[in-house]
C-alpha cells in the first residue's frame, strides 16, 4: 500500500529517473596511479608506525603526560620550598647576626634533592622553632655537655645530607628514602628532647 | 719519734681545717615521711648525686648533703607523690651540688631529673623515668617499665626479672642493658649499645653513628627493627630461630652466620641485601643501614 504511493510520487519517480552511476568526466585513476609509481615502496623490513593510531603510542603519551605533570609539580614546590629555606636561612642570619655568635652547628636548607616537597613548610618551621628553642637551651648547658651535643647534631645533619645527596643520584632508592625520613625525624626528637632537658639552674617554685 | 707524729697531727688538723672550708655553709638533712606503697616518688637535682634503693616501707626517707648554694631542699607529699627537689638561688650559676641518699617503697614509681648529677638506682619494681644530662645513670628495674633519657652520660640498666618495657634516647652515651623485659626501643646518636635479653618481643632499635651488640632469643612472634646510618649492628641470636630476615644495606656488608649468601641489590653500584626464611619464620627481622655493616649469628 504504502510503495504504490511512493511509486506514483511525481518526487519517486524523478529519482527514479535518475542514473544510477556517473561517470567522472575525466579519468583521475591514471594520474593517481602515477603518484603512486613515484612514492618509495615501503617492505616489512622497515615497517611505518602510525604513531597516532597504535595503542603504545597512547600509553606512552599517557606516561609522558604523567611524568611531566610530576616533573612540573617537584619543580615548582621544589623552588617553593627551597625559597622558604633560603628566608628561613636569612632570618636566621639576621638573628645571628643581631645575636651573639652561636657555636652550634648551623640550620641548613633542606636538601634540594629531597625532602623539602615531601616534609612541607609546616616542617620547616616545625624545625626552625625547635631549632631556635635548642640553641636557647643548650646555652645553658655545660660547656662540655654542649660540645657534645653539637657534635652530634652535626653528625645528625651531616648524615642527613650524606642520604640526600645519595638520593639524588639514586631517587627512587626506598631505602634511602627510608634512612632519610628517619635522620630527619631524629633530628627533629633531638631537638626536642634537648629543649624539655631539666635547666642547670631550676625555675624556684614553692610546693 | 716525736716529729713524725708531730707531722701526722699536723696534717690531719690540716686536712680537718681544708674540709670544713670546703663545707663552709653546706647542710645535712636526714628526714622520713609516710608515702604511698605503690606511688611515685619524683627527684630533681642538678649537680652532685642521687642514689635510690628501696625498702618495704610505706615510707620515704631521705638524707641529704647540700652544698653551700643549695638554697632549700623541698621534701613534701601531694596525694600519691612524693616530690624531693634541690632549690638552687634564683640568680644562681647552676652549680648548687647536692648529694641525695634516698629510701623508698619497693613497688613504688621513680621519676628522676639531673644534669650533671649520677644516679645510681637499685631494686625499684615500679616504673621509672630517668632523665639526664650529663651525668650517668645506673638503674635496676622492672617488672615496671623504664624510660631513660640521657645527653651525654653512659647508662647501665639491669632487668630484675626480664619483664618490662625499656624505653631509652642517649646522644653520645652508651647503653648497657641486661636482661630486660622482652620490648625495647632505643636510640642513639653516636652512643654504642650492649643488649642482652632472655628473649625479644618486640624491638625497635635507631642509631646514627653508633654500634649495637644485641644478644636475644626471639619470641615466637617476635617484630625487630633496627636501622643505622653509621653504626654496625650486630645480633647474636640465641636458641632456636623462626624468623623471617629482611636484612638491607646501601653500602655496607651483611655478614650471616646461618642462612643464604646475601647478594647484591643493584647491578652497577653498592648495596646488599638478604631476604630468607629460618625455622617456621614466626618472627620478623627488619634491619637497615646506610654503610654500617649488619652482622647476623646464633649464638
Amino acid at each position: 500500500m504504502s510503495d504504490q504511493r511512493h511509486k506514483d510520487d511525481p518526487l519517486s519517480q524523478m529519482l527514479a529517473s535518475l542514473p544510477r552511476e556517473v561517470p567522472p568526466e575525466r579519468d583521475l585513476w591514471q594520474g593517481i596511479q602515477a603518484e603512486i609509481t613515484k612514492t618509495p615502496i615501503v617492505t616489512d623490513a622497515a615497517p611505518v608506525v602510525h604513531f597516532a593510531s597504535t595503542r603504545w603510542f597512547q600509553i606512552a603519551a599517557g606516561l609522558l603526560l604523567v611524568l611531566a605533570t610530576s616533573f612540573t609539580t617537584f619543580v615548582v614546590t621544589r623552588q617553593s620550598m627551597e625559597k622558604d629555606a633560603a628566608m628561613q636561612m636569612a632570618q636566621q642570619q639576621q638573628q645571628q647576626q643581631q645575636q651573639v655568635p652561636m657555636a652550634a652547628p648551623p640550620l641548613n636548607a633542606m636538601p634540594a634533592s629531597f625532602g623539602p616537597e615531601a616534609l612541607g613548610a609546616d616542617y620547616m618551621k616545625a624545625r626552625s622553632d625547635l631549632n631556635q628553642r635548642f640553641q636557647e637551651r643548650v646555652k645553658t648547658l655545660p660547656p662540655s655537655t654542649r660540645a657534645k651535643l653539637e657534635r652530634n647534631l652535626a653528625d645528625l645533619r651531616h648524615a642527613a645530607d650524606e642520604i640526600s645527596k645519595t638520593l639524588s643520584e639514586n631517587p627512587s632508592d626506598p631505602l634511602l628514602q627510608d634512612l632519610l625520613m628517619s635522620t630527619y625525624q631524629r633530628e627533629l626528637q633531638l631537638l626536642a628532647d634537648v629543649s624539655e632537658m631539666p635547666l642547670s639552674n631550676p625555675v624556684r617554685t614553692d610546693l | 719519734m716525736k716529729a713524725p707524729v708531730s707531722a701526722a697531727v699536723q696534717a690531719v688538723l690540716s686536712m680537718a681545717v681544708l674540709m670544713t672550708t670546703q663545707h663552709a655553709g653546706a647542710e645535712q638533712i636526714s628526714k622520713t615521711q609516710p608515702a604511698d606503697a605503690r606511688g611515685e616518688v619524683e627527684i630533681v637535682n642538678v649537680a652532685g648525686s642521687v642514689e635510690v634503693s628501696t625498702w618495704d616501707r610505706s615510707e620515704v626517707q631521705i638524707d641529704a648533703d647540700l652544698g653551700s648554694n643549695v638554697e632549700r631542699l623541698d621534701f613534701r607529699k601531694d596525694g600519691s607523690r612524693t616530690y624531693i627537689k634541690v632549690v638552687l638561688p634564683r640568680m644562681s650559676s647552676g652549680g648548687g651540688a647536692a648529694d641525695l641518699v634516698v629510701k623508698i617503697p619497693r613497688d613504688s614509681g621513680l621519676i628522676v631529673n639531673t644534669v650533671s648529677a649520677e644516679q645510681i638506682i637499685k631494686g625499684v619494681r615500679g616504673a621509672q623515668r630517668l632523665q639526664a644530662v650529663s651525668g650517668g645513670i645506673e638503674t635496676e628495674f622492672g617488672p615496671g617499665d623504664l624510660e631513660l633519657k640521657t645527653v651525654s652520660g653512659s647508662v647501665i640498666a639491669r632487668g630484675l626479672d626480664g619483664k618490662g618495657l625499656v624505653r631509652a634516647t642517649t646522644v653520645s652515651g652508651d647503653l648497657e642493658i641486661t636482661k630486660a623485659g622482652p620490648e625495647l626501643d632505643l636510640n642513639t646518636v653516636t652512643g654504642d649499645m650492649n643488649v642482652t635479653l632472655d628473649r625479644l618481643d618486640r624491638g625497635r632499635i635507631k642509631t646514627t653513628n653508633g654500634d649495637l651488640d644485641l644478644t636475644t632469643a626471639l619470641g615466637d612472634d617476635a617484630r625487630l627493627e633496627a636501622e643505622a646510618i653509621n653504626g654496625d649492628l650486630r645480633f647474636h641470636l640465641r636458641g632456636e630461630i623462626d624468623a623471617e630476615f629482611d636484612i638491607e644495606t646501601f653500602n655496607g656488608d651483611i655478614d650471616n652466620c646461618f642462612g643464604p649468601e646475601p647478594r647484591r641489590s643493584r647491578e652497577y653500584g653498592p648495596g646488599n641485601e638478604l631476604r630468607f626464611s629460618q625455622g617456621k619464620g614466626g618472627a620478623r627481622v627488619h634491619i637497615k643501614t646506610l654503610n654500617g655493616t649488619v652482622m647476623v649469628c646464633k649464638r
